[in-house]
Formats: structure tokens, sequence, C-alpha cells
């Protein structure tokens, strides 16, 4: 995080609720976003930076992936979807949703965007915004399911499982988010996204 | 002090960027903090205000003599499957429709269609202006002009001359895709060079005609390469202070010659704005054009330097052909109330960008409540 967006935290009037998350002072976090309004009325990227930093310190850099199903709501997971992007009277965006909910829920939360209702497009932003997982089928880009047994031929690899190209695809996407994607599907995979991911798509 | 710090120092005495700092810009890791920077110089030229038009897309014929990579709306010959050129009377037909509600702008573009005679494009114009005579014709790319030089046997000047005469009012920014020979001669070898492509922009601008310049992005080419592309039309616009907007245009892979490419995504959809913004000093407006990075990215745009989100389009093939997601028009509310809700002033506008109509910031239209209304009921029906 550079010194630009410290400015532009402070500027955005986001100090006190910056500080008060550092300390762990929930109740603090609270009274400060009350005293600015619930956010709603503040610059969109100085909320994104902050949350994006409470992101890095409390859950660091990994995303999880859920392809067979989002996890279930709890007190330390919120889950994302559509709804939450067109609700709202004003300025209600996925992403304030998103960096509201980092900023003041709980410590070390789970955020996650629900890829299948928001668009893969606004989830990858999402990341950078305080969310901290994503979930959603492993679909082509027009919404059909992808068969577990269908195959494409790749070059250079020969036949390729077309779920595991399609999750080579997210895992690139997340890289270039600039985070690590690790899928939580029971095969607990790990992408080596700079190497294997993009080389495979550019082949 | 930091790159990005030496880099938002200039940005904010308004000093000019460099090709290093460019690319230094596409490479930060940092995507909010470029942001913040667009930001600032968005914010300096237009406030808060977002802009957008009335406007008609219209492609007459997908004939196509080039055979670029990235195309997937052309077809090499007439007669091939779905090669497809409109008769006059069609094309009027489609400005016809739609007179209780018109668009201010047509815009078109087309293939390089071979056997056309010169008078079908002359009496195109004409007709539109018949049917709507205030209408603006924002029509052929430089590459579709230079084509015509050729093809015809004549100057840009002659070529433009005569379209300019027939109702042309400003020239569309399409077939720049990247002007570095690297990358050009790869993709799109047998049409305008960037040479030619520059000539035709810098020939309409001393002939009194106002442009925008595109840069299609997201495929072999690398971050120097977009650098350069901009760089290039920032000199250009030294030179004329003929360019009005540019426009970032996200390459699309289905059914081309570069369908194994994956698409750029969001990411370098907002950063791609963010630093065109950054080094485009010259230019007033940067589009984000919701066809090419969809409705909700274009929306984001707003806050990443873009001014404008184009128009309400109503029919667009190009995009669609190449598998883009986005729908293929976009309802006047729809706009406004994209435009709200990233915190924008809604202003309508003309091709040349002078206001017709400036919306109130907040509350949002009639017709999104509706919407919003409709999907919550039933969304509580389905619980």
């Amino acid at each position: 995080m550079t010194a630009l967006v410290d400015r532009a935290i402070l500027a955005a009037g986001l100090g006190p609720i910056a500080e008060a998350r550092r300390t762990g002072d929930l109740a603090r976090v609270q009274q400060a976003s009350v005293a600015l309004g619930a956010l709603d009325a503040c610059d969109l990227l100085a909320l994104g930076a902050l949350a994006d930093r409470i992101r890095k310190e409390e859950v660091g850099d990994v995303v999880r992936i859920f392809t067979r199903g989002a996890p279930l709501p709890g007190a330390d997971v919120v889950v994302l979807s559509a709804e939450d992007a067109n609700g709202s009277s004003s300025r209600g965006t996925l992403l304030r949703r998103v960096a509201f909910a980092r900023i003041t829920g709980p410590l070390r939360a789970r955020i996650v965007v629900d890829w299948a209702s928001v668009g893969l497009e606004l989830a990858q932003v999402a990341l950078g915004f305080g969310a901290s997982e994503l979930s959603g089928p492993v679909v082509t880009r027009r919404g059909l399911p992808i068969a577990e047994d269908r195959t494409q031929k790749v070059k250079g690899a020969g036949l390729v499982s077309s779920q595991l190209l399609k999750k080579r695809e997210l895992a690139v996407l997340v890289g270039i988010a600039g985070r690590e994607a690790v899928f939580d599907d029971g095969t607990d995979e790990r992408h080596a996204i700079a190497e294997e991911g993009t080389a495979l798509e550019h082949s | 002090m930091s790159t990005l710090e030496s880099i938002a120092t200039k940005v904010r005495a308004g000093e000019r960027l460099g090709f290093e700092e460019g690319v230094a810009l596409f490479q930060h890791p940092d995507l909010l903090a470029v942001g913040q920077l667009a930001n600032l110089v968005r914010e300096r030229l237009h406030g808060d205000r977002a802009y957008f038009n009335r406007n008609m897309r219209l492609e007459v014929t997908n004939v196509c003599v080039a055979s670029c990579l990235f195309c997937s709306f052309a077809k090499l010959e007439e007669g091939s499957p779905g090669a497809r050129t409109m008769k006059l009377e069609e094309a009027w037909r489609e400005l016809e429709v739609r007179m209780s509600d018109p668009p201010s702008e047509i815009h078109i573009v087309n293939g390089l269609h071979p056997g056309l005679p010169f008078s079908y494009y002359e009496e195109l114009l004409a007709g539109f202006k018949r049917i709507k005579p205030d209408v603006h014709m924002k029509c052929f790319t430089a590459v579709e002009i230079h084509f015509f030089a050729q093809h015809y046997g004549m100057s840009h000047e002659e070529v433009l001359t005569r379209l300019m005469r027939a109702g042309l009012g400003s020239l569309p920014g399409g077939g720049a895709e990247i002007f570095h020979d690297e990358v050009r001669s790869r993709i799109s070898s047998d049409k305008a060079t960037a040479d030619e492509y520059l000539e035709v922009h810098r020939t309409a601008h001393r002939l009194g005609l106002r442009t925008n310049a595109t840069m299609l992005y997201g495929h072999i080419e690398t971050f120097e390469h977009r650098v350069d592309h901009l760089l290039r039309l920032r000199a250009l616009q030294d030179e004329t202070h003929g360019l009005q907007a540019f426009i970032p245009l996200a390459f699309h892979p289905d059914g081309n010659g570069m369908k194994n490419l994956p698409a750029p995504t969001a990411v370098d959809d907002l950063r791609t704005l963010a630093v065109s913004r950054l080094l485009l000093d010259n230019v007033e407006h940067l589009k984000a054009y919701w066809v090419s990075m969809t409705p909700k990215i274009a929306q984001m745009g707003l806050l990443f330097g873009a001014d404008d989100i184009d128009g309400t389009i109503v029919h667009e093939t190009i995009y669609s052909a190449a598998g883009s997601t986005s729908p293929s028009g976009l309802g006047y509310d729809e706009l406004v109330r994209l435009i709200r809700e990233a915190g924008r002033i809604p202003v309508e506008r003309d091709t040349l960008y002078r206001v017709v109509r400036e919306h109130a910031r907040e509350a949002l239209p009639e017709a999104a409540f509706k919407v919003r209304d409709r999907k919550a009921e039933k969304h509580l029906v389905l619980l």
C-alpha cells in the first residue's frame, strides 16, 4: 500500500475507522462508521483501498474458490450476490457492500462473492475491495454447465478436462487481481498461476 | 520516493507523463492507487459529470477484404454464409422505425466491401439526412476512409470532402487496433497501417471534422505496445487538437483467429482506462464503452478515469459476434441509472459533446424503482 493510498483514505475521512479497525476495536469502528453516515457517501475508491488493506492484514492474499456451493452465511461469513448490488437506493454497488462488509464486519471475516449472480468481471474487481472468497459453478461463459467428462484439445497438452481449463481460467483471473487461488472443492488444488495456468491459456 | 509517488507528484502538478511512467502504471500492483490518480484527473476535467447520448449503431455490410485475426464480424465474400449487405432502403428503414424516439447520432461502421460503388455510401448518408436532417452521422473508420481512397482512386481529402457533402459529421475511432508494427503486422496486416490511420485523422481534422480514436487491447500486445499507441495518439492531438474522445476496446475472443486467447479481465479493463486517462492529457474525453466491457464494469470505469459511457446503441453486432455478453442496446433510463449509481451526474450530450440535458444528481428514475420493486417482489415469492 502506498502513501498515495494512505492520503486518499485520510482525505475520505476514513482515518478514525482505519485506526479503530487496526486495534481490533469493532465498537469504535461502528461508531466511526455511523459518524461518517454509514459510509454511503464516502469515496468508493478510498473505501475499497481501506477494505483491501484490512483484508490483506487479516486474511492474506489467498482466495478460496468454491465451485460446489457457497459456504453458508454465518457470524463470520458474509456471502454477497446480485441482490446486494441492486437492493440499495443510491450508490448501491456491490463493491461498496463488499468494502462495507470488510470494514465493519468481524475480524478475519470471510467475505464471499457469488460470481454466478454478479458476473466474473465484477467478482474479480471485488477482490480489490475486500472480498476474500469466490463461489459459483464451473460453467461456460454463456452459463451452460460443463460436464465432468468433457475434454478439449489443447495444443501441446493433448486432451484436457474442460472443467480443469475453466478452473485454470478462474485461477488466472484471480492471479491478475494479484492474489492466489485455492480451490475448495475437495481437491484443495493450488495453481501455479504464472507458469502453468497462463501457459495453458495461451497455448 | 516510489515511482507511483513521483508520478502522482507530476499528475498533481499537471505535468506530462512519459513512456516509462506509462509502463510503470500498467505494471503497478495497486489498481486502486492508479485509479485514484486517474480519478483526480477525470474530476479536474469534468467534475462529477458523466456523458452519454442517444445513438444508433448500424453495420450496413459485413463483407470485408481484410482478414484481421481479432474479427468475428467480417465475411470475406459476398454470398458466403452469414455475409450480408443492406440495401439502402433497408438501412434507412432502421432510422424510420425509430422516429418516435429518434437517435441524435447514427454510428456506422462496416466491412471493406470491394463490390459497392462509392455512390452507395454517399447516398446512404444523404438518405439518413433526408429522413432526419439534424441527425449527426458519425460514420466510417479511418480504415474505411483509407480503403475508399485506394479502391476508388481518390485522396483521403477527396473521400472525406465528398462524404461531408453527403452529410458526414465526424469519424468514429475504430480500426486503430494496436499501432506498433510488431503487433499490427500479425493481427491486421492487410488494411491501413498505423501511419495511414493517423494520416486520415490528420486530414479529417484539417477539414474541420472531429474524430474519436480507439485501442484494441488484451490480445498479443504488451504494455509497452499500449503505451506506444497512446503516445502516438497524444502526439497527433498535440498537432491537430481534433480528437474528442479516446475509447479503449477490450478484445473478445469468440469466433475469431485468436480464439485461444483469454479475454482481458475486468481488472485490465479498469487499469487500461486509468492509464489512458493519465497519459492522454490532451484528449478531453475518455469513454468506458459498455458494449466492450459490460455495463457493470463500464459503470466502475466512471471512477477510474472515464467520463463517458457511450449511448443507447440500439443495435450492436460486432462485439456480439465476438462473444460479448453485453446487451445489444441499453435504455435511456438504464444509462441514467448506471451513471447515478456510480455517484456521477448523468449528462446527455450530442456527438460533439454539447449538453442536451443535465440530469439531477440523485434520485433514481421512476423506471429503475419499478425494475427494482419487481425484482424484490419476485424474490419474495421465491422465498
